[in-house]
């Protein structure tokens, strides 16, 4: 219980930091810019900008705001889109399944990968294999995001022409009704993503890598592991069937809390490759000062890390009894 | 009361149309049907007049598809719409406008005057940002004419409120109290030429099929999409085929499209403007002789060059565009003459702070050319918000700006300064001149266009000899395109208040 209240003055406190960081940012949600030199036609006249700030409650005091946008969460309304005009909850929800998809396929592919490599290269610690294994997945993952992403880009979808240059999916595809449309829907979602599916993948697998081969390496003189080798098992079996499974407590510790930063989204992906999902929402937010939008979405990725936070000290209180007892 | 033709019109007694040296037509006179024309384009939200996205001019051109408006621009000028003709009163107040009796809605409920009287009223508690609607004291139905009176002469009415103001149908808005939120199957009935078909929000993609009612009579691109396409896959996708119509505004497309078979290039009007605004209360900016001196110190022309990739427009000292109709041919310029800064400067060292967006690389090349003369320029690299927001605030000396919105009626000169304009790029507008301002409202209220021509180059005068902003070179847009689907259409001025985009809907239309 004193768990639980500590966690909620967290989120009362992250609740605020939310509602006052876009507010902090020099700029105002009403101008409009689109900053490529087309933008900023609107002659937005001062007696339409007064009615605009009264609309979106920006004339009125920050604590009368922040009674408003307290009152809205209260109701689970988030507000109204400045620059989109749109609910904002119709927004996250438009966009999260993006950024979902792509987040945990690529998460489920670097902890695999990872997990290979990392297993490869502890198996035999100190080795040239180790080394060569650790300092090219830690390379690869040096690469930076956006870099990795252009690269890719321009490879995949400029160059060789087997991947779509930007978005999500083929908007106006034909039907995607029945067995056959859903599949065909689903292959064209498959084809979009790969690429920033693959960078992001690239981009987590040494963390991974580094994780299991730690762990791996650990294992090498536990007594099971010889009696395993006694039985007459050969390398690749003692591998797969006995030191695996026992990696799975760190590789899924450590993938839940990967898990917990999903929400924050993937900007630089999702700006490179267009995919609209909620980093690319939030860049664009930023740049339009839409405070609805940047608060929900402050909220969204905080609330996430807290209650993965939340969940693993509930855990850790199962598995420690001394510290069920301190609770 | 004087009732004006098309031929008056376009001549210009409305406030409007001078003369016509830089109209170019490129329209094909086909009448063929085009199935289908792809247009990169931003996402602009939901396409209707309240919750179209006021960022960019993507949204209002958009909707120009979708609705009508009284008004229209051709190549050559302002020409009737949905008014078939109109007539102004002597004072200049009351405008009567006769509605085309064809016109219906996408949902097949005819567009009547009571539409039209109830648009105008409607805006008054729900304003189109686009246009300065709140002009308007009234709009009332009266038999076939609709009568707005208006609360001040305003010479640019015609062109800047009668052909921006989409006419909405009373019948789908007359309940609806916060049209911001109305989520209403029928949001986006208009009576244009196009039928919004599907949105779709999460990709920002439009697809609008041809309305085959429509009064004017059916439109031969049968659809039109338009997809948002992140500007670094624009040519790409034109290459490909996946698209038919994007712009650049970077002159290398020329070269490296220039082996595409397929695909034309078409440059816009240099309806897109660079400069510096300039805090004329500020030492040493508050001194005529200090702004002449930077405009003398810049070699407009390189900066203009290396930016744009292409031929150099340098900007009028007078701020209106040449080849645009209200553009002063006969202004002091201001050459590349570093010696002549030196002299202006008289030896004096300044040192001048100019706020700048992050990415625009024109200020690098500006800071040894005005080192060259004694002033060290002090960058202030910050976001797009910021760099507004410090400009209104008046928090800055010179701050750097790049914007369309200048090729259409000039009163944006007034406006500007007057503070009419809350917009982003009307910060930073700081001048008091009485003189100038005067003429501003003299100009505003004069429907002589002749005499108003006259005062608005009164104006370019002065904003040449005062400089409160430095114009540096106004850029044209390439715009991509495939001549087999498409023929790009240089509306008079740019569409509504200076948007240069090929595609006024006219050039979708069958004649």
């Amino acid at each position: 219980m004193r768990l639980l209240s500590r966690y909620l003055v967290l989120a009362l406190c992250v609740v605020l930091v939310n509602f006052f960081l876009p507010r902090m940012l020099p700029g105002d949600p009403l101008d409009f810019s689109s900053g490529d030199g087309l933008g900023a036609a609107v002659p937005l006249t001062a007696s339409a900008r007064a009615q605009l700030e009264a609309y979106y409650h920006l004339d009125e005091s920050t604590q009368n705001q922040l009674r408003s946008y307290l009152s809205g969460l209260l109701r689970g309304d988030l507000g109204l889109s400045i620059s989109r005009s749109a609910p904002v909850s119709d927004l996250i929800v438009d966009r999260l399944p993006w950024t979902l998809s792509l987040l945990l396929v690529s998460l489920v592919l670097s902890a695999a990968i990872g997990a290979g490599i990392g297993l490869a290269a502890g198996w035999r610690p100190g080795t040239r294999r180790d080394r060569w294994l650790t300092s090219s997945s830690g390379m690869l993952s040096a690469i930076p995001e956006f870099l990795l992403a252009i690269g890719l880009l321009l490879g995949g979808a400029v160059g060789l022409g087997w991947f779509p240059l930007f978005g999500g999916e083929t908007v106006f595809a034909e039907s995607r009704d029945g067995l056959t449309g859903i599949l065909r829907g689903g292959l064209d979602i498959a084809w979009h993503l790969t690429l920033p599916a693959a960078t992001l993948a690239i981009g987590g697998v040494s963390a991974f890598a580094l994780v299991t081969r730690d762990a791996t390496a650990g294992l090498q003189h536990q007594p099971w592991l010889v009696a395993a080798r006694a039985k007459g098992l050969n390398e690749r079996q003692v591998a797969i069937r006995h030191a695996l499974p026992n990696l799975a407590f760190p590789l899924t510790t450590f993938f839940g809390l990967r898990l917990g930063g999903v929400l924050g989204g993937a900007l630089v992906v999702e700006r490179v490759f267009s995919i609209p999902g909620l980093g690319l929402l939030g860049f664009q937010a930023i740049g339009a000062r839409d405070y609805p939008i940047l608060q929900a979405l402050f909220l969204l990725s905080s609330l996430a890390v807290l209650l993965v936070a939340f969940l693993v000290e509930l855990v850790y209180m199962r598995l420690d009894p001394t510290r069920r007892s301190r609770q | 009361m004087r009732a004006l033709t098309r031929r008056q019109v376009i001549g210009g007694i409305a406030g409007g149309p001078i003369a016509l040296p830089f109209a170019r037509v490129n329209a094909r006179n086909s009448r063929q049907t085009v199935p289908l024309l792809r247009y990169a384009g931003p996402d602009s939200g939901m396409p209707n007049p309240f919750q179209v996205s006021p960022a960019g001019p993507g949204g209002p051109i958009l909707v120009s598809l979708i609705y009508d408006t009284l008004t229209w621009k051709d190549e050559s000028g302002i020409i009737p719409w949905l008014a078939s003709e109109w007539s102004i009163s002597e004072d200049g107040i009351v405008y009567t406008f006769q509605i085309e009796p064809g016109a219906i809605c996408h949902d097949g409920a005819p567009l009547t005057v009571d539409d039209v009287a109830f648009s105008f009223t409607y805006y008054s508690g729900h304003p189109y940002v686009w246009a300065g609607s709140d002009v308007v004291e009234s709009a009332i139905a009266e038999g076939e004419s609709v009568r707005i009176t208006l609360k001040r002469p305003y010479a640019a009415f015609i062109e800047d409120i009668g052909g921006i103001v989409p006419i909405i149908p009373k019948h789908v808005w007359e309940a609806v109290d916060d049209p911001l939120t109305f989520t209403g199957a029928d949001r986006s009935v208009g009576s244009g030429p196009y039928v919004l078909a599907e949105y779709n929000p999460t990709e920002g993609a439009y697809r609008l099929t041809a309305n085959d009612l429509y009064w004017r009579g059916t439109p031969k691109v049968a659809e039109f999409r338009q997809v948002t396409v992140p500007p670094e896959a624009v040519v790409q996708a034109t290459r490909r085929g996946e698209i038919d119509l994007a712009s650049s505004p970077d002159a290398s497309v020329r070269d490296i499209l220039a082996d595409d078979e397929r695909l034309s290039i078409h440059e816009s009007a240099p309806l897109s403007i660079v400069r510096l605004a300039v805090n004329t209360l500020r030492a040493p900016l508050d001194r005529k002789e200090v702004r002449q001196a930077i405009a003398h110190a810049l070699d407009r022309q390189l900066i203009a060059e290396s930016i744009t990739r292409g031929p150099a427009i340098v900007g009028s000292a007078g701020v209106v565009p040449p080849e645009t109709p209200w553009f002063n041919p006969n202004l002091t310029q201001y050459a590349f003459d570093p010696d002549r800064a030196r002299e202006l400067l008289a030896g004096e060292q300044l040192t001048i702070n100019l706020v700048a967006d992050a990415r625009a690389r024109d200020p690098e090349l500006m800071i040894p050319m005005l080192e060259d003369v004694g002033i060290t320029l002090k960058v202030q690299s910050v976001d797009s918000p910021t760099r507004i927001q410090l400009l209104r605030d008046g928090d800055f000396q010179l701050g750097f700006m790049t914007h369309i919105g200048v090729g259409g009626d000039p009163d944006y000169l007034r406006r500007w300064y007057a503070g009419e304009e809350t917009n982003a790029f009307a910060q930073g507008s700081i001048f008091e001149d009485e003189e100038y301002m005067r003429l501003g409202e003299e100009q505003a209220a004069t429907l002589d266009a002749a005499e108003r021509r006259d005062l608005v180059f009164r104006m370019q005068e002065i904003l040449a000899e005062e400089l409160p902003t430095i114009v540096l070179y106004h850029r044209r847009f390439y715009w991509i395109h495939d001549p087999e689907v498409f023929a790009p259409l240089d509306t008079w001025g740019g569409l509504m208040n200076g948007i240069p985009f090929p595609h006024n809907k006219l050039a979708l239309l069958e004649s």
